[in-house]
C-alpha cells in the first residue's frame, strides 16, 4: 500500500491536517474520513452534481477530484452554509420555495448556486438554469430550485 | 482506483524530467477530471501520476499583438471563458468554452487536458482548428510547436510522445475581416456532450467568402478540416442554394462515427444542418426559413 | 390562524435537515466494525453456474467473506411468483443479476476481490425478443414456459358497439422501459446485535414489505427482522416490494454476524432493474360522428424480464384503468406478460398508468381528427363525471376532470395555438394535450389498505406521530403534520413525525398506489380527534367545567364561554399523567377504506377515490436535427384539495419533467440484453436547462372520501406528458410517433418517409 501524504486546507473556516492516500477521492474523503456527509454521492462519473462542494469559490464535483488535490485549498461544502447552525438565506428558500423534496441533490444545488450567487446577484431564469446543468435532481422538475434561487437573490441583493 | 504516487513538479522542467524518470509508469495529471474517471474504470493503471496543478506560469492567459493569444494549457475552460482578453479578442473562444459541459466540469478541466485526452465528443479542437492554433509541446529535450492541424491523430489520440507536455496554446492575432462562428449540437436538450459540432472562419468581401476554413468536430474520430466545401465555398456569393449545397457536401465529406450518442447517418444529417446554418449566419442569411 | 394549516403552503418538516444537510440517508450510516459488500454480477443473459471458485478473493487481505449462490437459503422469495434467490442458484437468467457477493474492510478491497472470483459458466440461448417469447420452440426462462401471466377482461358487447360506430380506429403503440433515476442510489446498512434479531436501515417506499421480502428471502421469521427507514433519496416505485440488493445486505449481516453496508454504485442500481415494464399495446376504438366512444379494444404484450415480480398487477393497470377515465359501456382486453433473459421490470410511478395514457392518448387525438373534433372536447365529452359508477366498477366519488381540461386549455392559449396556420419553417411548433386518472390507494393486498397512525403527545404539549407511511420526498411527513397540527391546535413545529420502523411504529404499507395521503390523512385526522377530546376531558376535569366548552388553540387551553378558564396545553398534559391512575396521552387511530377487493373478473371498487389530470404542452420541433424542445407545459391535477399546494405542485412539476425524460431523452440501450448506458452520462435525464418553466395548477374536487376532501396526488401527473407531446409534435410537423421514446432519428426519418409519400 502506497504511503499516505499529508495535506493542509480549510475546510468550512476550520483548518483540516490530514493524511491520505493519493487515490482518495475528496468525496470519499470528505463523507468517510471527515464524516462530512452532506456532500452525497449519486453517479461518481461526473454528471449528477450531488457531490458539489466550492474549491476557493469555485463550484467542482467532488467525485472528480483528488483530495490530494486540495493541498492548501479552501473547501466549503454544504454543513458551511448555515449561520450559527441556522439555515443560510440561500438554505432557507430551498426550504419555503419547493427547492428541495427528497434532499439527496440538495446539497450539491446549494452548492452551484452559491457559486453562481457570489458572482452574479441577480441572475435571470435563463441564466440560472444554464448554471444548473451539471445538477441533476429527479423530484422537483427543477421549478422549486430555479424558483428558490430567484428567490434568495432577490432577498440577498434586493429588487 | 489503484494506488499511486503523486507527484507536483514546481517548474514545467522538473516535470519533463519526471516523467522522463518513471517512463511508463507514469500519466500527467491536470485537472483530473478525465484522468480520475479512466482510473476507476481501471483503463490505466499508472504508478505515477504528475500534476501540473503548481505550475501557475502553464495557467497564464496572455495577448500579444504579435503573437497573438497565448494560453497556458493549465488554464481551465472557466478562466478562458471568464478572461477579458479573451472575450475581448476572441469572444468565440470564450462563447465556445463557457458553453461547454458544465459549470462544475468547467472549474475543474483544461484546455490542455482536453486535447490532449482527445476525446472526440469536445468542443475545444473544432473551435481552435479554425482559427489556426498552433501548440508549444515541451519534453525533456526542449519544446516544439506544432500547427493544431497537425495534432489530432485519432480517437483519444494526439501527435504527441511519452513523456511529452503540452504547455501552451497559441490563437494567432485576429485578422479583424475574418469572422468565426462555432456552433455544438445536442443529440437531445437533455445531453451533456455534443454529437458534433462545427466551426466555420471567413473573410467576407462584398458578399463573397474567402479564406474559409470549415471543420467538423464531435461528429468524426478527430476533428475533421473540411477541403471539398472550403474550396466549394471559397470565391463564391453565398445563397440559400450555396449554403445547402454546401451542407450537403459536408455531410458527404466527413467520416463519422457511430456510437449510442448517434450512428453515421444521423451525424450526417446534424452537421448539414449546422454547416447550413453557419455558412448562411455568416453571409446573413435566415437559414430558419425553407419551403 | 395556523400559518401551514391545511391548504396553505408549507414548507416540507424535514426540509431544515435536507438544506442543512444533516438528513441522514442509508449510505450516511456507520456502525463500528461495520464491513463494506459488493456484487459479482452476470456477464450473461441466460447461463448455468458451473462453478464458483472464490479462493482467491477470500485470501485478499481485508477479504472477510465470499458468498455465491451455493450458501444462500433455498427459499425462493417473490410477490406472487416465489422465483428468486438471495443470490443466483445454478442458472443466471439475466446480465446483471447477482451471482456473488464479498464482504471486506472497505469498498475497494472488496471491489478488488470481485476481480478474484473465477466463474465458469455454461452460456446457454438467451431470448431476449418479447415478441419471441411465445413461439413453440422459444427458450425457456422458466420450466413452467415463458407466459408469466394473462388477462382477459370484458364488458358488454364489444363487436356490436365497433359495428355501430361511425369511425373506427387500429394502431399500436410501443412504450419502453424507464429507469425511475432516484438520485440516491440504492443503499442498506443491515446489521445483527447478538440477541437473535437483523436490524436493516435501508432506502425503501415500505418498511413492512420490506421487512416481509427480508424474512422470505432470508428464511427466517418476520419478528427476527426490523427494518428502519432513514431518510429516503426518491422512490418512484423502485424501492417497493422487488428490490435485492436490501435482501443481499441483510444475508450478509445474518451470514457474517456483522454490520455490513451495501452501497450501490449508479452503473449497480441501473443494473439491478428496477425499470418500468416495456410494452406493445394494439388499440382499437370506435366511436360515433359526433365524438361519442362507444367501443374499446386493447390487447398488450408486457415484458417482465427475468422475473415477475409486481408486473402482472403493472400489466392490470395497463389493461384496465383508464377504461374508468370515460364513460364507456363496451370494452375487451387481453393481455400477456412474458418473460425474457433481461432485467426484472416492474412497479414506476404511475404503476403500469402510463403506458396505456400514451396509447390511449395518441388515439383520442387521432380520432378527434379524424371526426374534426377538438380533442379537449372529444376528452370532455366522453369524461366520467362525480357520481358516476364506472364500467370496472369505480365509484366516482369526485371528478374533476372536465375542469382540469378547461384549465389546460385556457392556461397554454389552446384556442388560439390551434388556430394558427401550420409552420413552414425549419423549426415548428406545435400543441397537444392529454388527460389521465389514477387511484387513490388500492385494495389489493390482504383485503386490507388501511393505516395506522400513532400519536403521543408528551408532557409539554407537543405531539409525537408513530407511523410507519413512508416520506421518500413527496412530504407525506408534512401533510400528516400539517393535518395533526390544525386538528389539535398546536403549531406545526411541535409535531415531529418518526421514522418508520417495523418495531416501533404501526403496520401500514407504505408509499406505493398514492395511497398516503387518503389513508394515513383519514387516520391522522381520526387520531387527531381523539387526542383532543382526550386533553379536553383532561382540561373540563382540572378546570371544573364542560369539555364541550373547550377548544384548544396555538397550545392552550380554553374555554368559549369563560373566559378566565384557561390552562396551558402542557399543564394539561402533565395533569393526564401526574396523578393516581394517570398515563401519558397515547393514541391510536386506524382508517381502512370502505373498498373491495376486485372480484375475479377485475370488477369491484378499489380504491377510496380517483384522482385526474391533464397537460397542455407545446413543443418546438426541428426538422433538420430532429430534436424535440418543450416550449410550454400546463399541467392541471385534480387532487381533492392540496392540503399542501407546495408539495403538490413540487409533485406536479416533477412528474412532468420525468415525463418529458421518458418520452424525448432517456432510452436504454441493450445488446443481447446487456446495459450499455448503465450510467447517468449516457442515460440522459433532463436537467434544469433542457425543460422550460413548468407550470402547474391544481382543481380542488372534494372528494367526500378523502381527507379534508384529498386525494393523491403525483402519480396521476406523470401519466399524461407523453401523448401530450406526441400529439404536439404531431400537430407540429405532421407525423405521428407511436413507439416512444420520439428520438431525432424517428422524426429524421418520419418526415423523410412524409416527403418521399409526398414527392411520390
Ligand atoms: C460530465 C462531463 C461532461 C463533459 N462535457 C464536455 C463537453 O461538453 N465538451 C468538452 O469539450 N468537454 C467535455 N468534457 C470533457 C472535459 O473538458 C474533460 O474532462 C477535459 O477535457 C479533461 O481535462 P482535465 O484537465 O481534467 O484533464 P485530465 O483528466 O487531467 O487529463 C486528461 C488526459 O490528458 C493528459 N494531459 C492533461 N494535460 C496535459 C498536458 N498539459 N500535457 C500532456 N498531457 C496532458 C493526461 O495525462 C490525461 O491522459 C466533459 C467532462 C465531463 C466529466
Ligand atoms: S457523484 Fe459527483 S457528479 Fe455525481
Ligand atoms: S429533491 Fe430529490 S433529487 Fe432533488
Amino acid at each position: 500500500m502506497m504511503a499516505k501524504n499529508r495535506i493542509s486546507l480549510e475546510i468550512n473556516g476550520e483548518a483540516v491536517e490530514a493524511d491520505v492516500r493519493p487515490n482518495r477521492l475528496l468525496s470519499d474523503f470528505l463523507r468517510d474520513d471527515l464524516a462530512l456527509t452532506g456532500t452525497k454521492r449519486g453517479c461518481e462519473t461526473g454528471v449528477c452534481g450531488a457531490c458539489s462542494v466550492l474549491v476557493d469559490g469555485d463550484v467542482v464535483k467532488s467525485c472528480l477530484s483528488l483530495a490530494i488535490q486540495m493541498n492548501g485549498c479552501s473547501l466549503t461544502t454544504v454543513e458551511g452554509l448555515a449561520c450559527d447552525g441556522a439555515p443560510s438565506p440561500l438554505q432557507k428558500s430551498f426550504m419555503e420555495c419547493g427547492g428541495l423534496q427528497c434532499g439527496y441533490c440538495t446539497p450539491g444545488f446549494l452548492m452551484a448556486a452559491s457559486d453562481l450567487l457570489a458572482r452574479t446577484s441577480r441572475p435571470d431564469v435563463a441564466t440560472i438554469r444554464k448554471n444548473l446543468s451539471g445538477n441533476l435532481c429527479r423530484c422537483t422538475g427543477y421549478q422549486g430550485i430555479v424558483d428558490a434561487i430567484l428567490d434568495a437573490s432577490e432577498k440577498m441583493h434586493g429588487t | 482506483m489503484r494506488d499511486f504516487h503523486y507527484l507536483e513538479p514546481r517548474t514545467v522542467s522538473e516535470a519533463t524530467a519526471m516523467l522522463a524518470d518513471h517512463g511508463e509508469e507514469a500519466c500527467v495529471f491536470a485537472g483530473g477530471t478525465a484522468l480520475i474517471l479512466a482510473l476507476r474504470q481501471r483503463m490505466m493503471a499508472p504508478g505515477v501520476l504528475v500534476s501540473l496543478g503548481q505550475l501557475e506560469e502553464m495557467r497564464a492567459i496572455r495577448f500579444d499583438p504579435k503573437e497573438g493569444l497565448l494560453i497556458g494549457a493549465m488554464a481551465r475552460h472557466n478562466d478562458i471563458a471568464r478572461s477579458k482578453i479573451v472575450r475581448q479578442h476572441y469572444p468565440v473562444v470564450a462563447e465556445m468554452a463557457g458553453g461547454l459541459a458544465n459549470p462544475q466540469v468547467r472549474n475543474q478541466a483544461t484546455i490542455g487536458g482536453n486535447l490532449c485526452y482527445a476525446d472526440p465528443s469536445t468542443d475545444p479542437p473544432a473551435c481552435l482548428l479554425a482559427l489556426g492554433a498552433e501548440l508549444t509541446i515541451k519534453g525533456q529535450h526542449g519544446a516544439r510547436r506544432i500547427p493544431m492541424d497537425e495534432f489530432n491523430v485519432d480517437y483519444f489520440t494526439v501527435a504527441m510522445e511519452p513523456g511529452e507536455i503540452l504547455t501552451q496554446i497559441r490563437l494567432p492575432p485576429p485578422d479583424q475581416e475574418v469572422t468565426t462562428f462555432y456552433r455544438r449540437h445536442l443529440r437531445t436538450p437533455a445531453e451533456h456532450r455534443p454529437v458534433a459540432n462545427l466551426a466555420l472562419a471567413v473573410r467576407n468581401r462584398g458578399g463573397a467568402f474567402e479564406d474559409v476554413r470549415l471543420i467538423v468536430g464531435a461528429a468524426t474520430p478527430a476533428p475533421q478540416l473540411l477541403d471539398g466545401v472550403q474550396d466549394y465555398l471559397s470565391g463564391r456569393s453565398v445563397t440559400a442554394e450555396v449554403a445547402a449545397e454546401a451542407a450537403d457536401r459536408a455531410a458527404e465529406e466527413m467520416f463519422p462515427i457511430s456510437d449510442g450518442r448517434g450512428d453515421e447517418g444521423f451525424r450526417r444529417q446534424v452537421v448539414r444542418a449546422l454547416t447550413r446554418r453557419l455558412v448562411a449566419e455568416a453571409a446573413n442569411l435566415d437559414w430558419k426559413e425553407t419551403e | 390562524m395556523n400559518a401551514f394549516a391545511p391548504g396553505l403552503p408549507t414548507p416540507q418538516v424535514t426540509s431544515q435537515e435536507k438544506a442543512l444537510g444533516r438528513a441522514t440517508y442509508a449510505g450516511d450510516l456507520k456502525i463500528a466494525g461495520m464491513l463494506h459488500a459488493k456484487l459479482l454480477r452476470s456477464p450473461h443473459a441466460h447461463a448455468r453456474i458451473l462453478n464458483v471458485d472464490v479462493s482467491r478473493a477470500i485470501a485478499l487481505p481485508g477479504v472477510r467473506a465470499v458468498f455465491t449462490g451455493d450458501d444462500v437459503p433455498q427459499r425462493a422469495w417473490g410477490v406472487k411468483h416465489k422465483q428468486q434467490h438471495v443470490l443466483a442458484r445454478e442458472v443466471v437468467r439475466f446480465v446483471g443479476e447477482e451471482i456473488a457477493a464479498v464482504v471486506a474492510i472497505d469498498e475497494d478491497t472488496a471491489e478488488e476481490a470481485l476481480d478474484l472470483i473465477r466463474v465458469e459458466y455454461e452460456p446457454l440461448p438467451a431470448l431476449i425478443d418479447p415478441s419471441q417469447a411465445l413461439e413453440p420452440n422459444a427458450v425457456k426462462v422458466h420450466p413452467g414456459g415463458n407466459l408469466a401471466d394473462e388477462i382477459g377482461i370484458v364488458r358488454g358487447d364489444v363487436d356490436s358497439a365497433f359495428a355501430e360506430a361511425d369511425i373506427v380506429h387500429e394502431e399500436t403503440y410501443t412504450t419502453h422501459s424507464q429507469y425511475p433515476g432516484y438520485m440516491e442510489p440504492m443503499a442498506t446498512l443491515a446489521t445483527t446485535d447478538g440477541s437473535g434479531k437483523l436490524t436493516v436501515w435501508t432506502a425503501t417506499q415500505s418498511v413492512f414489505l420490506a421487512r416481509q421480502r427480508l424474512a422470505e428471502a432470508l428464511d427466517r421469521p418476520v419478528s427476527t427482522v426490523r427494518v428502519v427507514q432513514p431518510t429516503v433519496g426518491g422512490g418512484f416505485g423502485g424501492k417497493i416490494i422487488e428490490e435485492r440488493s436490501s435482501v443481499i445486505a441483510g444475508f450478509l449481516a445474518a451470514a457474517t454476524d456483522r454490520p455490513v453496508r451495501l452501497c450501490l454504485s449508479r452503473i449497480d442500481d441501473m443494473l439491478s432493474g428496477a425499470f418500468s415494464v416495456p410494452m406493445k399495446i394494439r388499440l382499437k376504438m370506435g366511436m360515433t360522428r359526433d365524438g361519442r366512444i362507444t367501443a374499446k379494444d386493447v390487447s398488450i404484450r408486457a415484458d417482465c424480464g427475468a422475473y415477475a415480480g409486481l408486473a402482472p398487477e403493472v400489466m392490470l393497470v395497463t389493461a384496465m384503468r383508464s377504461d374508468n377515465m370515460q364513460r364507456l359501456e363496451h370494452t375487451r382486453s387481453h393481455a400477456q406478460l412474458v418473460y425474457t433473459h433481461t432485467m426484472p421490470r416492474g412497479a414506476f410511478r404511475g404503476f403500469g398508468g402510463t403506458q396505456m395514457a400514451f396509447a390511449l392518448n395518441s388515439h383520442l387525438t387521432a380520432m378527434a381528427d379524424l371526426a374534426g373534433i377538438d380533442p379537449i372536447e372529444l376528452h370532455r365529452q366522453n369524461a366520467i363525471r362525480t357520481g358516476d359508477l364506472s364500467i370496472h366498477g369505480w365509484k366516482i366519488g369526485s371528478c374533476g376532470l372536465p375542469e382540469c381540461l378547461n384549465q389546460i386549455e385556457g392556461a397554454i392559449g389552446w384556442t388560439e395555438k390551434r388556430s394558427r396556420p401550420k409552420q413552414r419553417g425549419v423549426l415548428r411548433r406545435g400543441i397537444g394535450m392529454a388527460a389521465a386518472m389514477h387511484v387513490s390507494g388500492n385494495r389489493t393486498m390482504g383485503n386490507w389498505d388501511g393505516s395506522t397512525i400513532v400519536l403521543k403527545v408528551n408532557e409539554d404539549g407537543r405531539v409525537v406521530v408513530l407511523t410507519s407511511e413512508a416520506d421518500v420526498g413527496q412530504g407525506s411527513n408534512t401533510m400528516l403534520s400539517q393535518i395533526c397540527a390544525h386538528e389539535l391546535g398546536v403549531p406545526l413545529s411541535h409535531v415531529s413525525v418518526q421514522t418508520p420502523d417495523t418495531d416501533f411504529t404501526p403496520y401500514c404499507l407504505g408509499s406505493i398506489a398514492s395511497r398516503v395521503t387518503i389513508n394515513a390523512g383519514k387516520a391522522m385526522i381520526k387520531a387527531a380527534r381523539e387526542a383532543r377530546e382526550t386533553i379536553l376531558a383532561a382540561a373540563a376535569e382540572k378546570l371544573g367545567c364542560d369539555a364541550i366548552d373547550l377548544t384548544i388553540e396555538d397550545g392552550v387551553v380554553q374555554s368559549t364561554s369563560n373566559a378566565n378558564h384557561f390552562a396551558k396545553l402542557p399543564d394539561i398534559c402533565r395533569y393526564h399523567i401526574f396523578r393516581h391512575g394517570g398515563e401519558g396521552i397515547h393514541i391510536k387511530a386506524t382508517h381502512d377504506p370502505d373498498t373491495v377487493m376486485m372480484d375475479g373478473d377485475h370488477y369491484g371498487n378499489i380504491a377510496p377515490a380517483y384522482s385526474f389530470a391533464a397537460q397542455a404542452v407545446e413543443v418546438e420541433v426541428d426538422t433538420e436535427t430532429g430534436q424535440v424542445r418543450l416550449i410550454e407545459s400546463w399541467l392541471s391535477d385534480d387532487c381533492g384539495k392540496a392540503i399542501n399546494p407546495l408539495a403538490v405542485h413540487g409533485q406536479s412539476n416533477g412528474a412532468a419533467v420525468q415525463a418529458i425524460g421518458w418520452t424525448l431523452c432517456e432510452e436504454l440501450q441493450f445488446e443481447e440484453g446487456r446495459l450499455m448506458n448503465g450510467n447517468l452520462a449516457d442515460y440522459t435525464m433532463p436537467t434544469a436547462d433542457s425543460v422550460p418553466e413548468m407550470h402547474s395548477s391544481i382543481v380542488e374536487s372534494m372528494d367526500p372520501n378523502g381527507p379534508l376532501g384529498a386525494k393523491g396526488a403525483s402519480e396521476t401527473a406523470i401519466l399524461p406528458g407523453a401523448p401530450a407531446i406526441a400529439n404536439a409534435v404531431f400537430d407540429a410537423i405532421g407525423v405521428r410517433i407511436t413507439d416512444l421514446p420520439i428520438t431525432p432519428e424517428k422524426i429524421l426519418a418520419a418526415i423523410a418517409a412524409q416527403k418521399e409519400k409526398r414527392d411520390a
